[in-house]
């Protein structure tokens, strides 16, 4: 009756559950080289997060970004997540959009019996409708955690003594998203809603928190607020 | 700027790089997070029955009454309940078994678990270890174990001379949705809750890659015995691995078919021994009155400063309780 009913229970008493910070392509000037973000998320568990983009001087925009987030709780340099990757924007048509992300993530994870530090990627697409003032889009998205190095406490080798620490693979965990985001953009500030679910790269199985949810803002520096500079929108 | 932002990108990917190089394990390869189940390890104590092997210890004398301890879990294991071996030197034949799927029992597909399986394996194993239609039985459930007890005399009233009842959840569905909610509390920012759910994203298996999924149910156990948990464990009790599949297999039959283990308990005139314990704020006396309430002969006892896990941490308190019972009725 331990654990039996924990992850049924889990599902109920949390409605929602985040990713990469949202952009509103129609509002990034050319001149913005710099973004900075900050968020707060349901990403496996309750999560803060801040995060940097730089663009690029390229034709088509693409964004260079570094992303740190921690879920709350007493002990919180022990949980933690980073990404760095870049986003680029592959097509516009009018107002709408379809952009590309591919991150490689470095997390990790303690708790009582086990510390885990993992390599992984998250790749995404994200496709949408992109005004000035606003936007909406679709995600799609797979986080694949993809070689892990357990370190296993005293008290889990009390339990098994022949327990092997070291780095595991082949992949050791994959999850599929997807979902919605939403955006309102002020004269320098974008501030962003994305939510959505989460299953495993079975396509069956569920995480205990088997949807994201993101609220957070995207603060652009050293840009004007005219008309992008990119391909109309 | 742009060069900065590059070279971390290249440093990222140097270091994934260099991990890729390092020997790895396997993760599926039981033996390496999990211990492996008595099929693959035949030095294991087990026995061979319905079709599974099933990880199995006794004490005491073959012919003495026979007392058969059923751990919780679904798919926990007896380590924490081997306590109960001290009534061997009581004159009872004490047998531990860990269930199908669980503990250092045999895998099989999550499809393949359900309730009447289980009841069928307890059936093989009374009839394994019984020596003499004659030899008394008991049965000793803690939480799910009790359950299961309850539901095989539900089933086979006359089969079972007595039985001791630990906590058990509930005897139907709604009952352990109940004792769900009230013995789970879930904060948000809690560093307990995250840990149970942080691990996702580093370890997913599907329903049949057992050594994984074991492993990673495992790592829920702390949560279990936080501090202030609402049943009042504690702290650490010491497992062997986990069945996952057949936690989850048995809790969606639950679920999604619903379970009733008293419509027939009116049949079993042995008396009852329901025990609860009196730090488990999810349960409490109320609890413990209405769910032996389906009992028509039962007596109730409190087990003082502990929690749900009275065997392992209160066995003085409980042991003298469940000897004075066995031997009213042997």
């Amino acid at each position: 009756m331990k654990k039996i009913l924990l992850a049924a229970v889990i599902t109920c008493t949390i409605k929602h559950t985040a990713h990469a910070q949202a952009v509103n392509w129609a509002s990034l000037q050319k001149s913005q080289r710099h973004t900075i973000s900050v968020n707060t998320a349901i990403d496996y568990g309750a999560t803060f997060g801040v995060g940097y983009a730089y663009q690029l001087k390229t034709t088509l925009p693409i964004l260079l970004n570094a992303e740190y987030s921690f879920p709350g709780g007493k002990n919180l340099p022990d949980d933690f997540k980073t990404k760095i990757g870049g986003q680029i924007r592959l097509v516009a048509v009018s107002n709408f959009v379809l952009t590309a992300k591919m991150q490689g993530v470095f997390r990790r994870y303690q708790n009582p019996l086990a510390r885990m530090l993992n390599f992984g990627s998250d790749m995404s697409a994200t496709a949408g409708y992109y005004r000035q003032k606003w936007f909406a889009a679709a995600e799609a998205g797979f986080d694949k955690a993809i070689i892990t190095k357990f370190k296993n406490s005293p008290l889990a080798k009390q339990n098994f003594p022949g327990i092997k620490d070291g780095w595991y693979q082949p992949a050791t965990g994959g999850n599929f998203y997807y979902g919605i985001q939403a955006g309102y953009s002020l004269r320098l500030i974008d501030i962003f809603l994305k939510a959505g679910s989460v299953i495993e790269q079975d396509f069956k199985t569920k995480p205990l928190l088997p949807f994201y949810g993101q609220l957070g803002a995207n603060i652009r520096l050293k840009g004007k607020t005219k008309k992008s500079k990119y391909k109309k929108l | 700027m742009k060069k900065t932002c590059l070279a971390a990108v290249a440093l990222f990917l140097l270091g994934a790089g260099l991990t890729q190089c390092t020997k790895s394990k396997e993760i599926g390869e039981p033996g390496n997070l999990v211990p492996q189940t008595a099929e693959l390890n035949l030095s294991m104590p087990s026995i061979e029955v319905n079709g599974t092997r099933l990880h199995t210890e006794t004490f005491g004398n073959p012919a003495d009454p026979i007392i058969i301890f059923l751990h919780g879990g679904p798919g926990a294991d007896y380590r924490n309940g081997l306590n109960v071996k001290q009534l061997a030197d009581n004159n009872y034949y004490v047998v531990f078994y860990d269930q199908r799927g669980s503990g250092l029992s045999k895998r099989h597909p999550k499809d393949s678990y359900g309730i009447q399986l289980m009841f069928d394996d307890l059936s093989w194993v009374i009839q394994h270890y019984r020596s003499s239609p004659l030899q008394k039985v008991f049965l000793f459930g803690h939480s799910w174990g009790a359950m299961l007890a309850t539901g095989y005399i539900n089933k086979y009233p006359a089969a079972i001379n007595g039985v001791v009842l630990a906590e058990p959840g509930g005897f139907v569905w709604e009952e352990i949705k109940d004792y769900g909610e009230k013995s789970r509390r879930f904060k948000l920012f809690d560093e307990t809750t995250n840990d149970a759910l942080y691990a996702d994203q580093f370890l997913s298996g599907n329903e049949n890659d057992h050594a994984i999924i074991d492993y990673k149910i495992g790592l829920l156990s702390p949560f279990t015995y936080a501090k202030n948990n609402e049943e009042g464990i504690e702290g650490y009790s010491p497992f062997w691995r986990n069945g996952a599949a057949v936690n989850k297999k048995l809790f969606e039959i639950g679920k999604n078919e619903g379970f009733n283990f008293k419509n027939n308990l009116a049949q079993f005139t042995p008396k009852v021994l329901f025990l609860y314990s009196e730090n488990n704020r999810a349960y409490g006396e109320a609890k413990a009155r209405q769910m032996s309430a389906a009992f028509t002969n039962v007596q109730i006892n409190k087990i003082s400063s502990t929690g749900h896990e009275m065997i392992y941490f209160a066995w003085n308190k409980v042991y003298p309780l469940v000897l004075t019972y066995l031997n009213s009725l042997r």
